[in-house]
């Protein structure tokens, strides 16, 4: 134990790692902090800058652009009212009212601190349950697997807040993509229409970087510019927060526990973490009425646990190479190609990289605290930037990220056209992230699902007989029928109101 | 390009029926009980009842109209006959990476991209041209010359 803490400091104790962390976490803050450009996207478009780092520098670049991302959308949020990620979307409207009160120090000294504070609580509990889980995980078959796929998939479809039918058909269509390719039960190439690049299937990291990068600049297309920010001189921003620890400390200890937990569920993200934990907030405070005019509670609750969600949302990848999120799904991505496969046996065989990704988390949360405070000072410097500086870099960036994955130009086809694919998706209402996590895992369902039924000879039964299976199984199917029976009792609630009228 | 529920649910009933039918014809496997036709299948089916159920509107219920955040102090956006086509610029200017920047070289057709993308945002030649002079030579640094990622020489390489 001592001796793999010890080799856990060693690797993370060099330069590359070092460098990679800090360029990483600037890089993160930067691109969180600007409106629109989302914590997946600055994952994505880092994917190939991780290429030619050691693994542990590959991973460091991840945890400290994600953790720092999630943080800094708190910032626009609070002084554009324009969330820079969509974790921060919840409670935007609450910080930006905290700023015309004046209160814009307060505002964004919580969001630092409780961003902190819930990161390393999320990591304690990426430290504590995943040995256990791992235990579990080695007896784990195919059909376990299956179902615990198919509940990432269901807890991706529950994130979006728009019609769940339409959530649902995202994922199918995000499966049918992971369809193409020759790399399937049989062999044989499937829906590649001729086409020899087609043959190994679409890559997920061009499609993800389609989706979130280049559907954003074609979105940026559209909308007219953001209003350029006031200069404001800030205050000190850390002054007030460690009374609002005392005073909320139950708020955030429950923002933190939910941030966990929805963390640790496969499929679901800070997005999902962030609204539970706010709408907690506002029902079980003693000032609700207060939500809504700039009131610091809910942002002390809601920050905590977007963070937490981030480092607790590693145990379903490391565990079972099952996304977390969006972003845990590009970490995958980068685990499989340093070597570091997911699977129980990391923590036995690499556990002083497992405890390497532990320090690296609670390190990044820990820098987050005064790298977050010279973000907010240069926010309005940053913020300034005007988009069209903006954009045209990230279109670069995805041209020669997307060759540099493949080493081909397909990949930068594959980035067109997901972008187009992604932009007509978001303007219909139907949520990307759920096709996203439907190409990432849909050769593991595939495999899972056609292996269990030629040991069962196709019949269905063993993958509800094994124990663990029928509770996965529970849990999934009743992650589908969960909107139905929402629908169905909005549907009867209203039935008294017509029966009234002709009694009046 | 916002299209009604109808229209896009019948185009994923067109989609998965077709994805069903592909499925279906791809050859099983002798000997085994499943093969590469069941997951297609089990896909198309279920992505064409998803496209029944939002082209006649179930489940609409559940969307909750998202709240225009007004933005203060910003320009109405003009509203024209091809102003939406604005939105395809980017995946063609990468298409136009893809079949011209193996000949032009990646520094000027990276510099095409740039202008044209900065124009498009709004910005006014004094910007866009320096950025499109130099945003193409910072990438190309710190992909190629860093990141070792074989970009294309043509007709202007860099020293490095």
């Amino acid at each position: 134990m001592l001796k793999t803490l010890l080799d856990a400091f060693a690797l993370i104790s060099t330069w590359e790692v070092i460098v990679s962390m800090l360029a990483a976490s600037v890089y993160g803050l930067v691109i969180g902090s600007l409106p629109g450009l989302s914590a997946t996207m600055a994952t994505a478009l880092l994917v190939p800058v991780t290429f030619y780092l050691s693994p542990i520098a590959a991973i460091a670049t991840i945890v400290a652009a994600s953790s720092m991302a999630i943080f800094s959308g708190d910032i626009p949020g609070a002084l554009l009212r324009i969330p820079g990620t969509p974790a921060s979307a919840a409670y935007a409207d609450e910080a930006y009212a905290m700023t015309r009160k004046g209160e814009a120090e307060l505002a964004l000294g919580a969001g630092v601190w409780f961003s902190a504070v819930g990161g390393i609580a999320g990591t304690l509990s990426l430290m504590i349950l995943a040995p256990p889980l791992a235990e579990i995980a080695l007896s784990f078959s195919t059909f376990e697997y299956f179902w615990l796929a198919l509940l990432g998939l269901m807890c991706a479809t529950l994130v979006a807040r728009s019609s769940p039918v339409k959530a649902i058909a995202g994922m199918f269509i995000g499966l049918l993509v992971s369809c193409i390719g020759i790399e399937n039960p049989g062999g044989v190439p499937r829906f590649t229409f001729g086409i020899t690049d087609l043959f190994g299937g679409i890559e997920p990291i061009p499609a993800l970087v389609g989706v979130f990068a280049v559907a954003q600049v074609m979105r940026a297309m559209l909308t007219p510019e953001p209003p350029p920010i006031p200069r404001r001189k800030f205050g000190s921003i850390m002054a007030g927060q460690w009374r609002l620890t005392r005073k909320y400390h139950w708020q955030m200890t429950r923002g933190n526990i939910i941030g966990i937990i929805i963390g640790v569920l496969p499929g679901a993200g800070a997005d999902m973490a962030a609204w539970v934990s706010y709408a907690m907030s506002k029902r079980f405070s003693k000032e609700p009425e207060k939500f809504g005019t700039g009131h610091v509670e809910g942002l002390v609750e809601a920050g905590a646990s977007n963070n937490a969600s981030i480092a607790s949302g590693w145990v379903p990848s490391l565990l079972f190479g099952i996304p977390g999120d969006t972003i845990a799904a590009i970490a995958i991505g980068v685990l499989y190609m340093k070597g570091l496969n997911p699977g129980p046996t990391l923590f036995t065989e690499k556990a002083s990289s497992m405890y390497a990704i532990y320090l690296m988390f609670i390190i990044a949360n820990i820098i987050m605290i005064p790298f977050g405070i010279v973000m907010i000072r240069l926010a309005s410097h940053v913020l300034r930037a005007p988009r069209s500086t903006v954009m045209p870099v990230i279109m670069l960036c995805c041209a020669v990220g997307s060759f540099a994955i493949g080493n081909n130009m397909f990949g930068v086809v594959t980035v067109a056209t997901f972008g187009v694919i992604g932009y007509v998706m978001e303007e219909n209402g139907y949520p990307v992230a759920a096709m996203v996590l439907g190409i990432v895992m849909g050769t593991m369902i595939e495999q899972a699902f056609v292996t269990s039924l030629i040991k069962s000879d196709g019949s269905v039964l063993p993958f509800f007989e094994r124990p663990i299976a029928a509770i996965l199984a529970a849990m999934a199917i009743g992650a589908l029928i969960w909107p139905v029976l929402v629908w169905v009792w909005r549907k009867l609630r209203r039935e008294p109101v017509p029966a009234a009228s002709p009694g009046e | 390009m916002r299209l009604p529920d109808r229209v896009t649910g019948l185009f994923l009933v067109g989609l998965g029926a077709a994805a069903a039918y592909g499925g279906w014809q791809l050859p099983p496997v002798p000997g085994q009980p499943v093969g590469p036709n069941v997951f297609p299948l089990v896909i198309g089916t279920g992505l064409a009842l998803c496209g029944l159920a939002i082209a006649f509107g179930i489940g609409h219920s559940f969307e909750e109209e998202e709240e225009l955040i007004p933005v203060e102090g910003g320009q109405p956006p003009p509203t024209g006959r091809f102003y939406g086509l604005r939105a395809l610029l980017p995946p063609a200017l990468l298409l136009f990476y893809v079949a011209v920047a193996d000949r032009l070289g990646f520094i000027i057709t990276a510099a095409l991209i740039v202008f044209v993308t900065s124009t498009a945002l709004g910005a006014r030649w004094k910007l866009s041209l320096p950025l499109a002079v130099l945003a193409p030579i910072g990438i190309h640094l710190i992909f190629s010359k860093l990141l070792r990622v074989p970009l294309p020489a043509g007709l202007l390489p860099m020293p490095w």
